[in-house]
């Protein structure tokens, strides 16, 4: 199974190589969606876990024991239908074409699977229709 | 082969031919440009883009005792009110201005929007939607205008006219703005990323109302056309109205090239249609919905309707050089800019339009189906839009008539 988590990191646990951990200790393949990493900074990654869905919640068990808060509501871009006008202008910003425009309709379509959070859409939208959730 | 009043007849008994331009584009691929112009009496287009050079003509009506207006706010938004005693004008991209309206530290949000962030556009936006708005203005003191100061909320049931007055709108074509810098560049097309990160293009194309009409044959001062989901005119042409720009064999133009004054009720508009918008550390701006009605006079009109995305093309400009004349990397063609992908010196570089083909089309499927039923006559134009106007730049060292 595939399940989507943001990481905090206390300063202290930055060094630890947790991605080699889940990997090695659990099986558990870890992607990166965005990372805020810095030495001796409380530290943020978002990650996807793919893996057996015991192995997963082991990891995340094992993970809360190592100080590392692990919360799955991640933050998300919400589009706001009744302001978005389909301009489109979004679509060339965004670096994984989770927003693009229909070939036929030319309407915004919004694929969330593919979406990074990465937010470069925010500022970009010229009516301010685009968002995230917190 | 027919004329503006034959197709008004037409219209009138709801027996007039009208398709979208989309439709007619069809047509033609199918029957042939005779065929299709024996059948045809209008086209319909539509446009809906950032319209900045877009602003309102509002008369408040007399206070008493009277004021002369000598400064005004419209949630302070600053209005120009060098006029009559109770005229301003509000353009699109005028900014709120706290410090002279004494709102130094009010930064309250309104619609969840920050005021910051909002602009003439969005003021306009609000009263075309039937809200309130603040006014707050000066007075110029005089014998005949005795009141200096004056405070109260409007909406457009409460001023006498509320017209949109746009010197500058439906740009016959217009550019593809890139940046090779290495920092990205806040413009008037959103953002663009640095090492040709995007390429952001304005026009809807070969649906927009002055490709399809390249020489301006069809239309003149006195068209009534869509505006912002009422009625408006062409009153003249636009400012920076360069008919002379250069163009292609099928006569459009390979760059920004005619532009048209239009003059309308704001109080018949739609806030669909009259979108105040913003653009990040640029400014405010107005998205409008324009549609022109075009008359099928003759085979050559309908020979002009014809041309696709793919025998128009805008010149790629880097912003990244901020002069005037800016460098260009040539040409592409609207087909290609819609792909969603140029190629830029061997580079793929993601496009996105900044106009709403989506709105575009729909302007033009609206103003079609307010034709068919007979409601919305074609207007015969009064006098034709220039074609021999220069582009002039204002250089401090003397003028240059160099256009590129």
């Amino acid at each position: 199974m595939k399940k989507r988590v943001t990481l905090t990191f206390p300063k202290n646990r930055v060094p630890m190589p947790v991605t080699y951990r889940l990997a090695k200790d659990f099986n558990v393949a870890s992607n990166i969606i965005r990372a805020q990493v810095a030495p001796n900074r409380t530290s943020k990654l978002v990650v996807e876990l793919l893996g057996d869905i015991d192995e997963i919640e082991a990891a995340i068990e094992w993970m809360g024991l190592q100080n590392i808060t692990v919360s799955l509501a991640s933050r998300e871009i919400v589009i706001d239908e009744d302001s978005c006008v389909d301009c489109g202008l979004c679509t060339g910003v965004c670096p994984t074409e989770a927003l693009t425009l229909d070939p036929e309709t030319f309407k915004l379509n919004f694929t969330r699977s593919r979406c990074v959070v990465c937010e470069q859409c925010i500022p970009t939208c010229p009516v301010q229709a685009i968002s995230t959730n917190f | 082969m027919r004329t503006i009043a034959q197709i008004n007849e037409k219209i009138q008994d709801q027996k007039a031919v009208v398709w979208t331009v989309e439709e007619l584009k069809a047509q033609v691929a199918e029957k042939g440009v005779s065929q299709a112009a024996k059948e045809v009496d209008v086209v319909t287009t539509g446009t809906f883009e950032p319209m900045e050079a877009s602003g309102a003509m509002i008369n408040l009506g007399h206070t008493d005792p009277p004021i002369n207006l000598r400064q005004c706010w419209l949630d302070s938004v600053p209005a120009y009110t060098g006029l009559g005693a109770v005229d301003l004008y509000l353009g699109a991209t005028a900014s709120p201005d706290y410090t002279s309206s004494g709102e130094t530290t009010e930064l309250e949000t309104r619609f969840g929007v920050s005021h910051k962030e909002r602009g003439g556009g969005n003021i306009i936006q609000n009263l075309i939607a039937g809200e309130p708005v603040q006014l707050k203005a000066i007075g110029q003191v005089s014998d005949c205008y005795p009141r200096a100061s004056f405070q109260t909320t409007l909406t457009r049931e409460t001023v006498n006219q509320f017209y949109l007055y746009n010197p500058r709108n439906l740009y016959q074509n217009f550019i593809v703005g890139v940046n090779a810098g290495d920092r990205v560049l806040h413009t008037y097309l959103g953002p663009l990323h640095p090492n040709l990160g995007n390429a952001v293009y304005s026009s809807p194309g070969a649906i927009a109302p002055l490709f399809n009409d390249p020489k301006l044959q069809l239309i003149g001062i006195g068209t009534r056309v869509f505006l912002g989901g009422g009625v408006g005119y062409i009153a003249a042409e636009g400012t920076q109205h360069f008919p002379k720009q250069r163009r292609l064999e099928n006569q459009t133009p390979i760059g920004p090239a005619a532009t048209l004054t239009l003059v309308g009720n704001a109080k018949e508009m739609s806030p669909r249609w009259v979108r105040g918008c913003y653009f990040k550390n640029y400014g405010p701006s107005l998205m409008l919905g324009v549609g022109i009605p075009l008359p099928m006079l003759n085979e050559e009109a309908v020979a002009n309707c014809a041309v696709r995305d793919e025998d128009i093309v805008a010149p790629i400009v880097d912003f990244s050089i901020p002069r005037r004349v800016r460098p260009t990397f040539g040409l592409v063609n609207y087909a290609q800019l819609k792909s969603g992908t140029i190629k830029i010196e061997g580079e793929t570089v993601r496009t996105a339009p900044l106009a709403s083909i989506a709105r575009s089309r729909e302007v033009a499927q609206l103003l079609k189906e307010q034709i068919l039923a007979g409601k919305f006559p074609l207007a015969e134009p009064i006098a034709p839009l220039p074609m021999d106007r220069a582009f002039l730049p204002q250089d401090r060292w003397g003028s240059q008539f160099a256009l590129d």
